[in-house]
C-alpha cells in the first residue's frame, strides 16, 4: 500500500487543501508521497518536502505546467498511478477539476470529498449537500479520492525530511490555454483555511453596510463569507459565499451576521467548531444551530464588538 | 454545431431528504423529482448558444429508467431538439455515465458536450471530467461565462480565490456552475412541442457497454445534529463566553 | 410570509381520479393530451405564478393603478410581468389551433387560471377578460374580424375588454343605453361604461373593448342590444395599431380592494363617436352574452378557490411559524398545536379541496358538453351557479378564517392577510351577484326543467354512497347519504312550494345555492376519499401521506361543512315567510 497526494501550491507554499490531505493519508497507514507539478517547482518541492509525514516528493517540471490544469496533471499522475494503491487530491476546485479525469484516466470510479477514512477501501462522505452521510467501499485498485478540507485538519507544515526527485513521467501538449486569472486580491486569509470566519447575509442591508462585516472580521483576522442571499442582493462577490453551492467551511469560530439561516447556507458551514449568531430576528432558524445566539441589530452590534474586541 | 447535454433526473431541490429507518439509502419514494438544476443550467446555456447561432442541434441525453424522459422532455421543452435516453434500472457511476455518453458519441461526434458540475443527490462531480478524459479532449469545469468562435471554446471558471479563463480547441466538454445563466420558463409552446419532438431509447446491451461499478453504498446514515446553544443578552455576555467558555478569541 | 406554492398534487388528483382527463381527451380526440401533459404544463405554469406574479400581489395593492392624462398606469412590475406572461405562451393555452392557441381542454385552463388567480388576482382578471373576449369574437365574430383580432388576442399582444354595466344599468342589462349609429362600414358608439375591468392599461400596444350598446330603431329592452368591437387604437391598412380610437378611460374607481385592476369609467365618443364594429347580428348583443356566461362565472367561482388557496397557504405557514405558549420543557409552541387553530385550518383546507373538485369538475363538463356527451350541457347549466355562488360564498368565509388565525397581526395590512379578505369580497358581487346566481339556480336551472337536471345530479351523488361503503367509510357514507337524501327532500319542495309562488322562491333561493354548494362539496370529498382509498399508497405517485390527507380531509369536510345541508334545508323549508311581515318604512 503507498499513497500519491497531487500537491496544491501557490508561490511556493502547500496550500492547506493538500496538508488536510495528508492528514487523511495518514489515516489509511501507509506511505505518504507528494507529485508537485508546475513550471518552477524548486520552492514548492521543498516546502512539500518539510511537511510532516510525506515520505518522499516527486516533481514534473514543465513550462506547459505553468498553470494547473487538470488536461495535464491528469496524464502526469495515470504515469505514476501504478505505483500507488490510493491517489489523494484536496477536494478544492483545483482538486475536483483533476481527480475524475485522472480516474477516468485510470478506468476506476472515483470517490469525492471524503470526511472520514474506515479503512483503506472504506470511507464516509456526504451526499445530498450533507443532509446524508454515505458509508462507501471501493474495489478499485487504485482509489482516486478527494479530500473535504474541513473534516481533516491540516499536517504540520514543517518537521517532515522526504527526499525530493524528479518524476518519471513525461509531460504533453494541452489543448487548453491559460488565457487569465481574476484573483481576488486580500490580505485576509483564505475562507476555506481560516480559524475564524465571519459571514453577513442579507439581514446586513447593503453593500455599504457590508463594511461593518469587514471591520470585525480585520479585528479578528478572519475571513469574510456570505449567505448566498448576499450574493445574489449584490452585496459582495461569488467567490465569498458560504454553502451547499459556495465554500463549505469549518472554523474554530463562525460569526453569522444577519443570516436567516437558510439550510443550503447551514450546509456549508455547520462543522464549525463555534458557532455565533448575530440576528435581529429572534426566530432565526440560525440560532437553532447556533451555540451563542445574540438578539438585536447588527448595525449596533457589529461596531460595539469592535470597539470591545 | 452539435451540443450533446446530459442530464440526471433528481430528488426536487426544495425536498428535505430523510434517511430510511434501515440506514440502506435515502428515502426517494413519492418524492417530487426534477431536473438537475446544474443540468438545467447547462440546457440553458446549449439553448443559448443554439439562439446566438453558435450551436445548430442539441441532443439531451439522460441515463436511467423511464422516468428520466420527464426530464428529457422539460430538456426539450427549454430547447433541446431530441433525446437520447439509455435504459437502465438505476443511475450508474459517473465513470460509466461517462462511457455511455464516450460511446453515444462515436454515433454523434459533437463539438461541444456540456453538463451540470454536480448533480445534487450524489454530489460526485465527476461525470463531465471523467467524459473529457475518455474522450481525451478539453475540459473547463465550473464555467460561469463561454464564448465560442472560430472553432475554439474561451471559458471562465469559478475557482477558489476569483475566476480562471482557458481557451481550448474543440471539441471540449465544459461543466456550469450556478452563476453561469438564469434558467428560463419552459413555454407553453415549446411544452407542447417537447412532446412530438424524437427521443431515442437505447440500451447498455445496444451501446456494447459493460456497467461496473466498483464503489458500493454500505450505509447511510442522517448527519449529526448540531442542537441550538443559548441566547446572551449582551455584547459583554457574548465576548465573556467566547473568551472564557468556549475560548475561541 | 406571502409566499405561494402551486398546489399541482392535488391539481394531478382531481384531474386524474375525479376528472378522468385521459378519458376525457379521447372523448375529445386530442391524441397528443394526456394527464402526464396537463401535469407538467401546471408545474410549468406553477413556477410563473409562485416566482414572477404572486410577489406582485401586495405590490400592486398599496401602489394601484393610477390615472393621469387620459392614461392608466398599472402598478409597477406589472407591465413586464405580463410580458412574460405573453412569452411564456401562457394566453394561448385553450384557444383554437386557427388563431394560434394550443387547443388544450377548458379543464386544463381552468387548473393553470386557478394558479394565476392565486398569485395575483388583480393581474389575472386581465387574461380572464382577455378570454372572454376572444370567446365570444370565436362564437360570433365575422371572419374579418376574427382575422384582425383573434390572432392577437390569442397570443396575449392585446387584451379585451368586457363593457356591459352603464350607471343604469347594472343586473337589468336592458336598460343600456349606450348609442350605436351606423356610419359606413362601421358604427359610431356614444355613450358610458362604468366597472370596466382593466379598461386601459399601457401593458400591450392595443386594446379590444367588446361593447353592448343600442341601435337607433332597435327595440326596446333586452332584445334591442347589439355587440360591438372597440379597438382602443383602430387599425391601419396593415392591420397595425394606428390611430387613437374616441374612447377613452374618464375615471378609475376607489376600490374595497384588487387596487391593481383597473377599474373603468369608458367614455365613448366624446369627440362625436368611437369607431366600432359589429359582432355577429344586431340585436343579437344580449344572446351572445349567455354564451360566454357559463365560462365567465365558473371563471368567478374560480376565482373564489384561488383566493382561499392563497389564504390557506399563508395561515398554515403562519400557524407552524408563530409560537404562543411553552411546553414543561420550555420549548414554545407554534400555533398549528392549539386545536382552534387546527380547526380553522382544516376548514380552509377542506373548503379548498372540494372547490378545487367542483371547479374542475364543472370545467370538464364544459369540455364534454362541447364534445356532445349526453347530459353534459344541463350539468354544466345546474352547475354553473353552484359554482360560482358557493365557492364565492366560501372565499369570504375563509379569508376571514385566515385572518383569524393570525390573530392580532391578521387585522394589520402588513401581514397580508388583510389583502385576501379584501381582493375576495367582490367575487360574490361581479359577473352576477350571487342573488342572481341563487335565482339562476333555483328558476332558469331547477324549476324550469321540473328538476330534471337536478334530479340527475342527485341520483349520481347518491351513487357515490356505495363507493364510500365499499372503501370502508361507513360514518362518512351515513351522514353523505342522509345529505343527498335530504337534497331529494329539498328537491321536492322547491317542485311544490316555490314553484307556484315567485316570493317564496325568491326568499330561499340563496339558502337553496348554498344547500347545493355543499352537497356538491360533499360529493366531490366523498369521491375523493373513496379513490384515495382505493389507491394503493405504495404503488400511487400520490404516495402514503398524500391519500391519508385526502380522507382525513374529506372526514373534516363531512363532520364540520355537511351538517350545514341541514340547516340549509330547514331555513328553506319554512319558506322563510317572515322576511315579509314588515312594510319597507319598518326597515
Amino acid at each position: 500500500m503507498k499513497t500519491l497526494i497531487i500537491a496544491e501550491h501557490e508561490n511556493g507554499a502547500i496550500k492547506s487543501a493538500t496538508l488536510s490531505a495528508v492528514t487523511a493519508a495518514a489515516a489509511l497507514g501507509a506511505p505518504v508521497d507528494l507529485l508537485v507539478t508546475g513550471n518552477d517547482v524548486a520552492a514548492a518541492a521543498q516546502a512539500a518536502s518539510q511537511v510532516a509525514g510525506v515520505s518522499a516528493v516527486l516533481t514534473a517540471e514543465d513550462a506547459a505546467l505553468a498553470h494547473p490544469l487538470a488536461d495535464l496533471i491528469a496524464p502526469v499522475a495515470k504515469q505514476l498511478a501504478g505505483d500507488y494503491t490510493h491517489i489523494l487530491v484536496g477536494a478544492s476546485t483545483f482538486g475536483k477539476d483533476l481527480a475524475p479525469r485522472l480516474a477516468a484516466l485510470c478506468g476506476v470510479n472515483q470517490i469525492s470529498d471524503i470526511i472520514e477514512v474506515i479503512d483503506a477501501d472504506t470511507f464516509k462522505r456526504p451526499i445530498y449537500a450533507g443532509n446524508a452521510i454515505a458509508t462507501v467501499k471501493s474495489s478499485d485498485a487504485t482509489k482516486v479520492i478527494t479530500v473535504r478540507g474541513t473534516a481533516f485538519a491540516a499536517a504540520a507544515s514543517e518537521g517532515g525530511s522526504a527526499a525530493v526527485s524528479a518524476a518519471n513521467a513525461t509531460v504533453g501538449t494541452a489543448k487548453v490555454r491559460f488565457v487569465r486569472a481574476d484573483v481576488t486580491e486580500s490580505d485576509r486569509p483564505e475562507l476555506d483555511s481560516a480559524d475564524i470566519v465571519v459571514s453577513g447575509g442579507r439581514g446586513v442591508g447593503s453593500k455599504e453596510d457590508f463594511a461593518k462585516v469587514f471591520e470585525l472580521a480585520d479585528k479578528l483576522s478572519a475571513a469574510v463569507g456570505a449567505s448566498r442571499a448576499a450574493v445574489d442582493s449584490g452585496f459582495v462577490p461569488n467567490d465569498m459565499q458560504v454553502g451547499q453551492t459556495g465554500k463549505m467551511v469549518a472554523p474554530k469560530l463562525y460569526i453569522a451576521v444577519g443570516i436567516s439561516g437558510a439550510i443550503q447556507h447551514i450546509a456549508g458551514m455547520k462543522e464549525s467548531g463555534v458557532i455565533v449568531a448575530i440576528n435581529k430576528d429572534e426566530e432565526a432558524p440560525i440560532f437553532n444551530i447556533a451555540d451563542y445566539g445574540l438578539v438585536g441589530d447588527l448595525h449596533d452590534i457589529l461596531p460595539e464588538l469592535v470597539s470591545k474586541i | 454545431m452539435k451540443a450533446i447535454v446530459a442530464v440526471k433526473r433528481v430528488i426536487d431541490y426544495n425536498v428535505k431528504v430523510r434517511v430510511k429507518a434501515d440506514n440502506s439509502d435515502v428515502d426517494l419514494a413519492n418524492t417530487k423529482m426534477s431536473i438537475n438544476p446544474f443540468c438545467e443550467i447547462a440546457v440553458e446555456e446549449a439553448v443559448r448558444l443554439k439562439e446566438a447561432g453558435t450551436v445548430s442541434e442539441i441532443v439531451v441525453v439522460s441515463v436511467g429508467p423511464k422516468a428520466v424522459q420527464e426530464q428529457m422532455r422539460y430538456a426539450m421543452a427549454l430547447g433541446a431538439d431530441r433525446g437520447i435516453q439509455v435504459e437502465t434500472a438505476a443511475a450508474p457511476s459517473s465513470l460509466d455515465v461517462a462511457r455511455l455518453l464516450a460511446k453515444i458519441n462515436e454515433e454523434e461526434n459533437a463539438d461541444l458536450f456540456i453538463l451540470g458540475k454536480q448533480a445534487i443527490d450524489s454530489d460526485n462531480n465527476q461525470t463531465g471530467q471523467m467524459l473529457a478524459a475518455l474522450l481525451d479532449i478539453p475540459q473547463a469545469t465550473f464555467a460561469s461565462e463561454v464564448k465560442i468562435a472560430d472553432g475554439k471554446a474561451e471559458v471562465t471558471r469559478e475557482v477558489d480565490g476569483g475566476l480562471v479563463t482557458l481557451e481550448m480547441d474543440l471539441p471540449a466538454v465544459v461543466t456550469t456552475d450556478l452563476r453561469l445563466n438564469e434558467p428560463r420558463f419552459a413555454a407553453l409552446p415549446k411544452i407542447m412541442q417537447a412532446k412530438r419532438k424524437p427521443l431515442a431509447v437505447k440500451t447498455v446491451e445496444e451501446l456494447g457497454v459493460t456497467l461496473s461499478n466498483s464503489t458500493e453504498l454500505l450505509s447511510v446514515e442522517p448527519p449529526a445534529e448540531r442542537q441550538a446553544g443559548i441566547k446572551v443578552g449582551s455584547v459583554d455576555e457574548l465576548l465573556d463566553k467566547l473568551r472564557n467558555d468556549a475560548q475561541v478569541l | 410570509m406571502n409566499i405561494y406554492n402551486a398546489p399541482a398534487q392535488d391539481t394531478a388528483f382531481v384531474l386524474d381520479q375525479l376528472v378522468q382527463f385521459d378519458k376525457l381527451c379521447e372523448a375529445m380526440h386530442l391524441e397528443e393530451v394526456n394527464l402526464e401533459l396537463a401535469n407538467v404544463i401546471v408545474e410549468e405554469a406553477g413556477k410563473l405564478a409562485s416566482e414572477v406574479l404572486a410577489p406582485l400581489n401586495a405590490v400592486g395593492d398599496s401602489n394601484g393603478a393610477k390615472l393621469s392624462d387620459d392614461k392608466v398606469q398599472e402598478s409597477p412590475g406589472y407591465s413586464d410581468a405580463y410580458q412574460q406572461y405573453m412569452e411564456n405562451g401562457w394566453a394561448t393555452l385553450t384557444a383554437p389551433e386557427a388563431f394560434g392557441g394550443q387547443a388544450l381542454p377548458n379543464v386544463v385552463g381552468t387548473a393553470v387560471n386557478e394558479l394565476w388567480h392565486s398569485a395575483n388576482m388583480a393581474f389575472a382578471l386581465c387574461p380572464m377578460l382577455t378570454q372572454g373576449s376572444i370567446e365570444a369574437l370565436i362564437a360570433h365574430g365575422s371572419d374579418e374580424l376574427q382575422q384582425a383580432y383573434l390572432p392577437r388576442l390569442v397570443s396575449g399582444e392585446w387584451t379585451g375588454t368586457m363593457n356591459l354595466t352603464e350607471p343604469a344599468a347594472g343586473s337589468d342589462l336592458a336598460a343600456v343605453a349606450t348609442k350605436a349609429v351606423p356610419n359606413g362600414d362601421h358604427y359610431l358608439i356614444t355613450g358610458q361604461k362604468i366597472y370596466i375591468t382593466w379598461g386601459d392599461h399601457q401593458m400591450t400596444p392595443n386594446i379590444v373593448h367588446l361593447v353592448l350598446a343600442r341601435l337607433p330603431d332597435a327595440p326596446a329592452g333586452v332584445k334591442g342590444i347589439s355587440l360591438f368591437i372597440v379597438p382602443k387604437f383602430l387599425l391601419d391598412e396593415n392591420g397595425e395599431p394606428g390611430e387613437l380610437n374616441d374612447a377613452k378611460c374618464i375615471a378609475l374607481e376607489h376600490k374595497l380592494g384588487i387596487h391593481a385592476s383597473p377599474t373603468c369609467t369608458m367614455s365613448f365618443g366624446d369627440n362625436g363617436g368611437a369607431v366600432g364594429y359589429i359582432v355577429g347580428e344586431e340585436n343579437k348583443g344580449l344572446a351572445y352574452m349567455f354564451t360566454m356566461m357559463n365560462h365567465a362565472r365558473q371563471s368567478v367561482g374560480l376565482q373564489g378557490l384561488s383566493i382561499s388557496e392563497r389564504a390557506y397557504q399563508q395561515a398554515a405557514w403562519y400557524a407552524k411559524d408563530r409560537t404562543q405558549g411553552s411546553r414543561k420543557d420550555g420549548t414554545k409552541i407554534p400555533i398549528i398545536e392549539h386545536p382552534d387553530v387546527r380547526r380553522m385550518l382544516m376548514a380552509q383546507r377542506a373548503g379548498c379541496e372540494a372547490m378545487r373538485g367542483l371547479a374542475l369538475i364543472a370545467a370538464a363538463e364544459i369540455d364534454r358538453a362541447h364534445a356532445g356527451a349526453a347530459g353534459a350541457s344541463e350539468r354544466v347549466e345546474l352547475l354553473t351557479p353552484i359554482v360560482k355562488g358557493w365557492m364565492t360564498e366560501m372565499a369570504n368565509e375563509l379569508t376571514s378564517l385566515n385572518i383569524q388565525v393570525h390573530g392580532g397581526m391578521g387585522f394589520i395590512e402588513e401581514s397580508g392577510a388583510p389583502q385576501h379578505y379584501r381582493d375576495a369580497r367582490i367575487l360574490a358581487i361581479y359577473e352576477g351577484t350571487n342573488g342572481i346566481q341563487a335565482l339562476d339556480l333555483i328558476g332558469r336551472k331547477t324549476l324550469s326543467d321540473q328538476g330534471a337536471a337536478l334530479a340527475a345530479l342527485l341520483d349520481e351523488m347518491a351513487g357515490v354512497e356505495a363507493e364510500l361503503r365499499a372503501a370502508g367509510l361507513d360514518k362518512f357514507a351515513n351522514r353523505y347519504a342522509a345529505s343527498v337524501a335530504r337534497g331529494a327532500e329539498v328537491r321536492e319542495w322547491i317542485l311544490e312550494n316555490a314553484g307556484a309562488d315567485r316570493q317564496t322562491m325568491g326568499a330561499v333561493a340563496f339558502d337553496f345555492l348554498m344547500l347545493m354548494g355543499y352537497l356538491s362539496g360533499a360529493w366531490v370529498m366523498a369521491k375523493s376519499a373513496a379513490s384515495a382509498k382505493a389507491l394503493d399508497a405504495q404503488e400511487s405517485a400520490y404516495g402514503a401521506p398524500f391519500l391519508s390527507a385526502k380522507v382525513a380531509t374529506a372526514r373534516f369536510y363531512a363532520e364540520h361543512y355537511l351538517p350545514r345541508v341541514e340547516q340549509h334545508a330547514q331555513t328553506l323549508m319554512t319558506g322563510l315567510d317572515a322576511a315579509f311581515v314588515l312594510t319597507d318604512e319598518q326597515f
